[in-house]
């Protein structure tokens, strides 16, 4: 009995009754495959050629018996709908908000009702790839997919040829040091007097060691490469004139601006400038870039 | 052909967000009471006499947590020695069902009389959470309410239907409802209080859904020449059609109106009607949430398709006569909606609205959904006698 009620016009109930529900073979074949294997299973139709997810035993629409034509479908997949539960309910999984969301895993015909996390209510929107993350604790039921979230790319590529903007900018700014020229003649077999021995230097127009010119030009590497338009990007002509030269301690800038489009293939015209702590431009050229396309 | 069946009494009691002085049977006598006022209902059927041969109660055993629900009501549905049945679908369910024991010749009268309490249980979320499997769907917190918030989300993104005009669709609802004796706890609200009202499950705002009601509404059915008999202002059921969608929401297009358009297609055949527009000189519908007001009218081919944003700016409510109940959104127990509708249209037909008596009504029909979502759909057209 529930505690006395405090008067005798109404009475505190509770609709509570102690249950077994069963999943059936189906049901239970695909929640075991998720709780055991980390498998996201779905029925096919061969006649209707689809697959349903959450499994049932007969097809809906032909009434075909699917019930051991399983298929592995891809544990991530695209958010078909959703909404933000704001209200608080004592059934819900966790705590509102969150999001509610329809998705369609890879290889499924039809979409699955879950979880979406990792992701800012406001930025939410439909056709987001998502992943499952998998529960630590088994619970027997769809919770064994704890929630969705959202694909995580690999590595986080450049700027594609629709991102790019005319006037767009980045640099690399580095001090070159006796130790930088001395590395880089061993790397290029370059070991000019000129740059290594000082007494020889005096007798040259600059009075000193200078740094080879490759090396201050080799700073747009990493912006062209790194940040503009960045990883994926491949560069197929980069050309400049020497201005300046490099003395050690000099501490060059590389810019590069995105300057032209060349339409027909898709690729950019940056134009590139290095200049030291003076404010003097120590070279400048352009380069050709093909930009990354977005993968998947 | 079959026979005709003809409404020939509706009552309903007042609805309010919590009848705290008033059980289940005390609403169900009230109606029953005024339903007497109107037509003779004899309940001597085990004597040999003519009367009611079947009593209809719509009740959900959850909403009144006790199971067979109906067995509480019999002393009220006048159930003792005769006929008993219960329809725990959307209330509307039980003209079809009274409409099928008359027209198949089991029965001549049929009484139908609908109750619930939507204040009783903590939440009515909890209701409907138990609508959904164990294994796939409640365990993701599924309910009415965050069903209805995928399909507003999806039907938003077909449509593009806006906040404002999402907030026109409940200021409307509660200036009817405002001429609607039966909804006196409805106040009108304006565009922008509706837009600052909290979101529940985007896009659907607090004062986007129907408030927590309790209430009761039933009617009396009998076939033609007995209707003719108890009242010279019968109301003739010329079409029904109803539609059950699939289950699982993935398997559905929640923006679709699949189930809708089939209900629709099934009534308007049987009422032999081609051209939905124009048919109709009242249209009540269930409007649970503001969305599903446009929505809906899409479904029924009573406007045009994705276009039930322009419908509302070009007041298309007001034009198709649209509620002018109130509908839902005024109120009325969920599991009740269709049926309130129905006895709505019935009042409109038999000029006997009140307030919100709208002119000339002689075609009206009347709609019910049950399920997350729109799963089913329930379509009845009527006709003045």
């Amino acid at each position: 009995m529930s505690k006395p009620s405090p008067d005798s016009f109404v009475i505190d109930g509770k609709l509570a009754l102690p249950y077994q529900y069963f999943a059936g073979r189906t049901g239970s074949r695909f929640l075991i495959s998720i709780r055991d294997e980390k498998k996201i299973k779905g029925l096919k139709c061969e006649k209707c050629n689809k697959v349903f997810v959450p499994p049932r035993q007969t097809c809906e629409r032909c009434f075909a018996d699917i019930s051991e034509n399983w298929v592995e479908l891809e544990n991530a997949g695209t958010v078909t709908g959703f909404t933000i539960i704001r209200y608080a309910e004592p059934h819900q999984p966790f705590k509102p908000p969150y999001i509610l969301a329809q998705i369609q895993l890879d290889g499924a015909d039809t979409s699955l009702t879950h979880i979406v996390k990792g992701v800012a209510l406001s930025q939410m929107k439909t056709g987001i790839r998502v992943q499952a993350k998998f529960a630590k604790n088994p619970t027997n039921s769809i919770m064994d997919i704890d929630h969705f979230r959202p694909v995580k790319p690999k590595f986080e590529l450049g700027y594609s040829y629709d991102d790019l903007e005319i006037g767009m900018s980045a640099s690399f700014t580095k001090t070159i040091t006796e130790s930088d020229v001395y590395q880089f003649a061993g790397i290029s077999g370059d070991f000019n007097p000129m740059h290594l021995n000082e007494e020889f230097a005096k007798m040259t127009p600059f009075g000193t060691r200078i740094a080879h010119g490759a090396l201050p030009q080799s700073l747009i590497a990493p912006v062209l490469g790194m940040k503009l338009p960045g990883l994926g990007t491949v560069i197929p002509e980069i050309t400049v004139r020497f201005r300046k030269p490099t003395y050690f301690g000099d501490t060059v800038t590389a810019t590069a601006e995105v300057v032209e489009f060349i339409e027909d293939r898709r690729w950019v015209k940056l134009e590139l400038t290095w200049t030291n702590q003076r404010d003097e431009l120590v070279a400048e050229g352009h380069a050709i870039a093909i930009p990354p396309t977005p993968m998947g | 052909m079959a026979r005709r069946v003809g409404i020939c009494a509706v009552a309903q009691t007042t609805v309010e967000h919590d009848k705290w002085y008033e059980r289940f049977q005390g609403m169900a006598l009230e109606v029953l009471e005024k339903l007497r006022e109107q037509v003779a209902v004899e309940f001597s059927r085990h004597t040999g006499k003519a009367g009611i041969d079947m009593s209809i109660n719509v009740s959900d055993d959850v909403f009144d947590a006790r199971t067979i629900s109906d067995n509480g009501m019999t002393d009220v549905l006048g159930a003792h020695f005769g006929c008993e049945e219960k329809v725990a679908q959307e209330g509307i369910q039980a003209i079809y069902y009274g409409l099928a024991a008359i027209q198949s010749g089991h029965c001549d009268q049929v009484l139908i009389i609908g109750h619930c309490k939507e204040s009783q249980p903590k939440s009515r979320n909890m209701v409907s959470h138990m609508a959904f499997d164990p294994f796939f769907t409640r365990p993701v917190g599924l309910d009415f309410c965050a069903a209805a918030g995928l399909q507003a989300q999806a039907y938003a993104e077909k449509t593009g239907i806006t906040d404002e005009q999402l907030a026109k669709v409940v200021v409307r609802a509660r200036e009817n409802a405002a001429k609607n004796p039966y909804t006196p706890e409805i106040e009108p609200v304006s565009a922008e209080t509706v837009m600052q009202s909290e979101m529940l499950a985007d896009p659907i705002r607090e004062l986007h859904a129907y408030p927590v009601s309790d209430g009761a509404v039933g009617m009396v059915l009998a076939a033609e020449d007995i209707a003719k008999k108890m009242t010279d202002r019968p109301v003739w059921i010329t079409g029904v059609g109803n539609c059950m969608d699939s289950f699982f929401f993935g398997d559905r297009d929640l923006a679709s109106n699949f189930a809708l358009r089939k209900a629709a297609e099934w009534a308007y055949k049987r009422a032999g009607i081609n051209d939905p527009r124009g048919a109709f000189d009242l249209v009540e519908i269930s409007d649970q949430y503001a969305y599903q007001h446009p929505m809906w009218m899409e479904g029924l081919g009573l406007c045009e398709e994705g276009k039930g944003g322009d419908w509302i700016d070009n007041e298309g409510p007001d034009k198709g006569r649209v509620n002018p109940s109130g509908g839902m959104l005024a109120g009325n127990p969920l599991i009740l909606g269709g049926l309130f509708r129905a006895a709505e249209a019935a009042l409109q037909l038999r000029e006997d609205a009140g307030n919100h008596q709208i002119d000339d009504v002689k075609k009206a029909l009347a709609h019910g959904v049950m399920g997350p979502a729109g799963q089913f759909h329930s379509v009845v057209t009527l006709e003045r006698g």
